[in-house]
């Protein structure tokens, strides 16, 4: 066995308690503990450090799944990566995140992990998901215990990439999410959850909880899609994710959103699209344009290994996504099934 | 139970309830945990190791380092040339201290508080590089500067074989290593009992090098130390040698009085390695024009890491195993395995055999398609037959390997997918021979290498004793087939104890596919000889009615009833020449594989659609077993193909020591393998057995890149087959079919 | 329920239908529990950092990880380990068909497949050879290549399996 640190724990039950606890602690020394599959092995090897523990698993709320306004749905942060994937709101509605939650890690895994886990998910880096022993026979690096980055010997800025599946696909559906503090609650949109410092990419202030992720009803004719690529079948953590939203009406495309991620800290939102493809049907055309477009745009590192390979899959993966868009079907049609 | 039938393994009933006691399950009263320090650098001389920290930590009880266990050892006594714990250490993660404390918590405390002062050494960890003049010296132990063991041989005249072929292909191979990640850590509990002397229990497959290694590091009378191997959660040649954390459990149980267990955490399992050498091959061979092999030119240098293993072996098996199952007019061999900074290199499954194979198969492919001949045909044409000699003077007294080419042509449907699926589908076939044992034992003796002891009396009840080594491979099933079969006791009447050097009869080990044919052997000749001794006592018909009234019988007239029985090799099967009794074995095993692949043009990503194994292992005693092991064997050469690599960063660390880095294949990367059995007895063998452990590992690897070739056109010479790797080879587009 | 520093926290657990209540520490993992403190090896640590599945166990029902789970954070569990599985004497029909088709070699991983296989057929009674390979794709074997352990769960799945093994 590798035994953890010694911590301390508190297990709260409301969402007031949580944020003064988090309020209470020192930054740094408190982490907030919901699957653990994350934090757990990070303690073991630690990259992680923390003294107490704050579990969220008695937080009922966190656990739930809620209709909101404008048949939105929001999501508990502490709703399992299995659960979430085999909802049949999420399911029917928003199918590229129900797709990403079935395809993190292992079976075993998505039943512990959360998505509130999965989205605040420590960046990941070949230098830096090792032992304290690894880490320290090649000094340390940006991340942790050192001023040297192995992936970029120049660079000044951590480089580890966000290498969860489920921020590209609620990037793409327009998601937001509900922190809470004691300062009071706020909103945010994924996309500008995350920040570029592979050391920590997310703005979640050492005193926020991530409480619910809201996934707002899709437009008709919205399809969606989602895929990744890694080296087995299961386990593995995706070596590129790619996510697409695209809302076709009259067999045109009225709006599309291509999120790339697992590249670096922040998945990739693809630019300049519209004019690649709005007034368009989406044909054969349009979805190698859209592909050309990602492959100019992202650029992955060494980080995780094999970037020249990665360079070259972002485009079939693109344009493989766009090909499998799946229906993301009305509210109604949803609650019909 | 009778030989042949699909009676379950005795062993499975404590697998699936969770009462199999694996070493890490034991637990002693006031057990100590140890922990090694392990060397930040890949080169690094000891300057002074301060203890003072760690020992003053409430908890810890010692200490040690390199001066505590001064002897060197090794598992070949011409090779012994590492230590417990290393005065300079030759790759990152070398163990120079050991710590024993309360608990694992305390342990660990503890080894970050030994202060090493450490004076770096430039590194080398390129084979190549390491046999340059200037290289620094990586083992003062080894005899020959850099180089572990160089062998040259030559069989017939090659140039003069090479010159009259009609067709002569040359290439060249890099086959990287992989290690065995067998799911269980290594684990040692060593126990101190002043009047009785020192007990090690461990996950080891070999506890008689072991109890030879642990007397004489430990200088104690061999009477004085016992080993006991538990279960294995698997060895695949990983856990077949003796090693440092081993001594030291034992030398800390001496100082202490306390029993002491050391656990390798995964990550130190990476750098305890031992698995598959790196080897750079370069082949050529060639053939007439109506498909006859003339000559192999075979030349092979060998990554060894930082201590010799069993490399002397393997500098011989690298050359010496390509000799079969097709018959060469010459063959020539240069072999040479150099020492690195890296984690020392050892057997895997196939042990040396594996690679060469890669690079011969391919090569037979190319040629296959450079003479425009059916792959399958090419072979058939070559065939050695039962009673002939290898070019190199190897004694091949069976061989099915004729009948597991047909058997995998017609059920992969090859004559009609052979050059013909659509591009990026493809059929590749590779074949391969092994050893059943190795013909001569690994320290120079006469005695037997396996012995077994059978016990019986009036309750019915047969047990019996062997050295050999249970590791999931089913040595207890085998050997209760063999009992129930001469005794005509039902399986539940018989009980296997192994693998406990104060138990049972020395047996050498668990390693070279030597388990059925010699422990096998031993077992049917203690059955037999105790069967006839009932016979004569009870009559002839004795096995007419229960045995156990037989047994009373037998037991009333003859007293105590037992009965030893032990196998030693025939010593006319190897060759006359220096280094002609290594690769030599009382029988060889045969497999041939089809491979079916899939290859995305787009991701380079490989998925191997299924897998269908023939496998001469003479006669199958426990067919289910022996599926399951051509299936594992299958299932290890396919991650070896397309997932597995020990790769090391430029300053000589491993770059992923984790199972999740290194990348064991998943339920989802494995295809249905489909294993056909093809018995054809072997004169030597039991019941005609031969072995099945290692041999259908071989030719996954040459299947699958031949059908990759067979996919999209390219070959693939250097392992694994990553799509990073495929797709560069495929880039620029290759002028293969569409 | 909170403890300063160094203080241990009671929990209160069903394992294999015993009641067991156990003041831990909160960086105890399940799977030290189980093996360390209640004996049950049959919880296996093969990498002890989630890349392997071999400590897998049931948590209410749910296959897990425990050498991930730390046992303050389930209290009031319902644990099943490979211990439990057994009842009155006679094996589970996942562990008897384990046995009749060979699907345990060292046997190592074979607590943790068992227990993967078992939560998955509760779940899906009739689960598809597909469905068997995707449910225990965390669950990693290195002797048997698969074959004969999903041969085992299909066959079981198919309810046309022999007569439970003794």
């Amino acid at each position: 066995m590798q035994p953890l640190p010694p911590l301390a724990w508190s297990a709260p039950t409301t969402i007031d308690e949580v944020v003064a606890a988090l309020a209470e602690g020192v930054p740094g020394e408190v982490r907030l503990h919901a699957g653990g599959t994350d934090l757990v092995p990070n303690l073991k090897r630690g990259v992680t450090s923390a003294r107490r523990l704050i579990g969220l698993g008695r937080v009922a709320e966190l656990q739930e799944l809620v209709d909101g306004p404008a048949d939105a749905l929001g999501v508990g942060a502490a709703v399992t990566l299995d659960d979430l994937g085999r909802d049949p709101r999420v399911v029917a509605r928003w199918p590229a995140v129900a797709e990403a939650a079935r395809q993190v890690a292992s079976p075993q895994l998505r039943r512990m992990a959360t998505l509130g886990g999965n989205l605040c998910l420590d960046t990941r880096c070949r230098f830096y998901d090792q032992s304290a022993f690894w880490r320290g026979a090649l000094g340390g690096c940006l991340k942790a215990d050192g001023d040297a980055c192995h992936v970029v010997p120049t660079g000044r800025k951590c480089v580890a990439a966000c290498c969860a599946d489920t921020p590209a696909p609620l990037i793409a559906a327009g998601a937001e999410l509900e922190l809470a503090s004691v300062r009071g609650p706020r909103r945010v949109h994924v996309a500008d959850f995350f920040a570029g410092d592979g050391a920590r990419n997310h703005t979640l202030a050492p005193d926020e909880l991530l409480v619910r992720v809201w996934l707002p009803a899709p437009a008709p004719g919205t399809r969606a899609g989602y895929q990744r690529l890694r080296r087995r079948g299961a386990i593995d953590f995706p070596l590129l994710t790619v996510a697409a939203t695209v809302v076709v009406e009259r067999d045109v495309v009225r709006a599309v959103t291509v999120v790339v991620g697992a590249l670096g800290a922040v998945p990739r939102r693809l630019r300049g699209l519209d004019a690649l493809a709005v007034g368009r049907p989406l044909d054969a055309a349009v979805r190698a344009a859209i592909a050309a477009a990602a492959t100019r745009q992202c650029h992955p590192l060494d980080n995780l290994g094999d970037a020249a390979w990665r360079q070259a899959v972002v485009a079939p993966l693109v344009r493989r996504t766009l090909e499998a868009l799946e229906p993301a079907t009305a509210p109604d049609a949803a609650s019909l099934r | 139970m009778t030989i042949g039938d699909r009676t379950p393994n005795p062993r499975a009933y404590d697998a699936v309830t969770g009462r199999t006691r694996f070493a890490d399950d034991l637990t002693f009263p006031g057990m100590l945990h140890a922990r090694l320090v392990r060397s930040p650098h890949a080169h690094a001389r000891v300057v002074a190791i301060d203890a003072a920290a760690a020992l003053a930590l409430p908890g810890v009880h010692a200490v040690i380092t390199a001066a505590d266990l001064p002897t060197p050892f090794g598992v070949i006594p011409w090779t012994q040339d590492e230590h417990a714990l290393a005065a300079k250490a030759r790759f990152v993660g070398d163990p120079v201290a050991c710590v024993a404390a309360v608990d694992e918590q305390t342990a660990i405390r503890a080894a970050a508080l030994v202060d090493v002062t450490w004076e770096v050494l430039p590194h080398v960890l390129e084979p190549a590089a390491a046999l340059a003049p200037e290289a620094p010296r990586v083992n003062e132990l080894a005899k020959h500067g850099n180089v572990t063991k160089s062998v040259q041989l030559a069989f017939g005249d090659l140039d003069a074989a090479l010159a009259g072929s009609d067709a002569v292909v040359a290439a060249s191979y890099d086959f990287a290593g992989s290690t065995h990640a067998a799911l269980e850590p290594h684990c040692a509990i060593g126990q101190w009992d002043p009047a009785g002397g020192l007990t090690v229990v461990s996950t080891t497959q070999v506890p008689h090098y072991l109890h030879r290694e642990l007397a004489r590091v430990l200088e104690l009378a061999e009477d004085r130390v016992r080993v006991i191997q538990p279960p294995l959660g698997g060895g695949f040649g990983g856990k077949s040698e003796p090693f440092g954390h081993e001594l030291c459990v034992g030398k800390l149980a001496m100082m202490t009085g306390r029993p002491v267990k050391l656990r390798l955490t995964r990550e130190e399992v990476f750098y305890t390695h031992r698995g598959r050498h790196p080897m750079h091959l370069d082949v050529r061979l060639g053939a007439t024009r109506d498909g006859r092999l003339t000559g192999c030119d075979l030349r092979v240098l060998i990554d060894g890491g930082a201590y010799a293993s069993f490399g002397l072996v393997t500098t011989y098996y690298a050359g010496q195993l390509v000799t079969a199952p097709l018959r060469l007019s010459a063959f020539r061999l240069d072999t040479t395995r150099a020492y690195t900074n890296k984690p020392p290199c050892g057997p895997k499954r196939g042990h040396g055999s594996v690679q060469p194979r890669f690079a011969f198969e391919v090569t037979v492919d190319r040629l296959a398609e450079a003479l425009d001949l059916d792959p399958i045909e090419l072979r058939r044409r070559n065939c050695l037959e039962a009673g002939e000699r290898t070019i190199n003077e190897f004694l091949v007294r069976s061989t099915g390997f004729r009948d597991c080419l047909d058997r995998v042509e017609r059920a992969s449907d090859w004559k009609r997918k052979h050059r013909q699926l659509p591009f990026g589908r493809g059929v590749g076939v590779a074949g391969s021979f092994y050893i059943s044992g190795t013909n001569y034992p690994i320290y120079p003796n006469e005695m037997p290498q396996s012995a077994v002891q059978l016990k019986v009396d009036r309750s019915g009840k047969v047990t019996v004793f062997s050295g050999a080594c249970e590791m999931g491979q089913g040595v207890e099933a085998m050997l209760t087939a063999i009992v129930c079969e001469e005794l005509g006791v039902a399986p539940g009447a018989v009980r296997v104890v192994t693998g406990d050097t104060d138990l049972t009869p020395v047996d050498l080990g668990g390693y070279s596919s030597r388990t059925t044919m010699m422990a096998g052997n031993a077992c049917l000749r203690a059955a037999r000889d105790l069967a006839a001794r009932v016979a004569e006592v009870a009559g002839a018909d004795w096995r007419t009615r229960p045995p156990v009234e037989a047994f009373r019988v037998a037991e009333a007239r003859l007293g105590a009833l037992g009965a030893v029985g032990s196998y030693d090799t025939p010593k006319d099967v190897h060759g006359a020449y220096r280094g002609g009794t290594i690769g030599a074995s009382p029988a060889y095993s045969f497999t041939a594989h089809v491979a079916e692949v899939t290859v995305d043009v787009e991701t380079g990503q490989v998925r191997v659609d299924r897998l269908w194994v023939a496998h001469d292992c003479g006669r199958a005693l426990r067919p289910q077993i022996v599926e399951g092991q051509i299936e594992g064997s299958a299932y290890m050469g396919l991650g070896e193909a397309l997932f597995e690599e020990q790769a090391f960063h430029p300053s000589g660390l491993h770059r992923g020591p984790s199972l999740l880095d290194y990348g064991l294949p998943t339920t989802l990367d494995t295809p249905d393998i489909v294993a056909m059995i093809v018995e054809g007895g072997d004169p030597e063998g039991p019941y005609g057995a031969k072995e099945a452990g290692e041999g259908p590992l071989h030719p996954s690897i040459p299947a699958i890149a031949n059908a990759i070739h067979d996919a999209v056109g390219i070959r693939l010479d250097a392992l694994p087959f990553s799509p990073a790797r495929v797709l560069a080879a495929l880039t620029p587009r290759p002028t293969g079919r569409s | 329920m909170r403890s300063s520093d160094g203080s241990l926290i009671e929990v209160h657990l069903t394992v294999n239908g015993d009641a067991v209540r156990r003041a831990v520490p909160p960086e105890r993992t399940l799977a030290e529990l189980l093996r360390e403190d209640l004996l049950l090896t049959g919880c296996k640590q093969g990498c002890d950092q989630g890349d392997c599945g071999a400590c897998t166990v049931l948590v209410d029902g749910r296959a897990q990880l425990a050498c991930l789970t730390l046992v303050v954070a389930i209290d009031g569990a319902t644990i099943e380990t490979v211990e439990g599985l057994q009842q009155r004497g006679r094996l589970h029909p996942l562990q008897a068909a384990f046995v009749a088709h060979g699907a345990a070699q060292c046997g190592f991983c074979t607590p943790g497949m068992l227990l993967s296989a078992v939560a998955l057929l509760r779940a899906s009674p009739r689960a598809s050879r597909d469905e068997i390979r995707a449910g225990l794709a965390g669950n990693l074997c290195r002797c048997t290549g698969y074959v004969k352990i999903i041969d085992a769960v299909e066959a079981v799945a198919r309810g046309d399996d022999e007569e439970p093994a003794p």
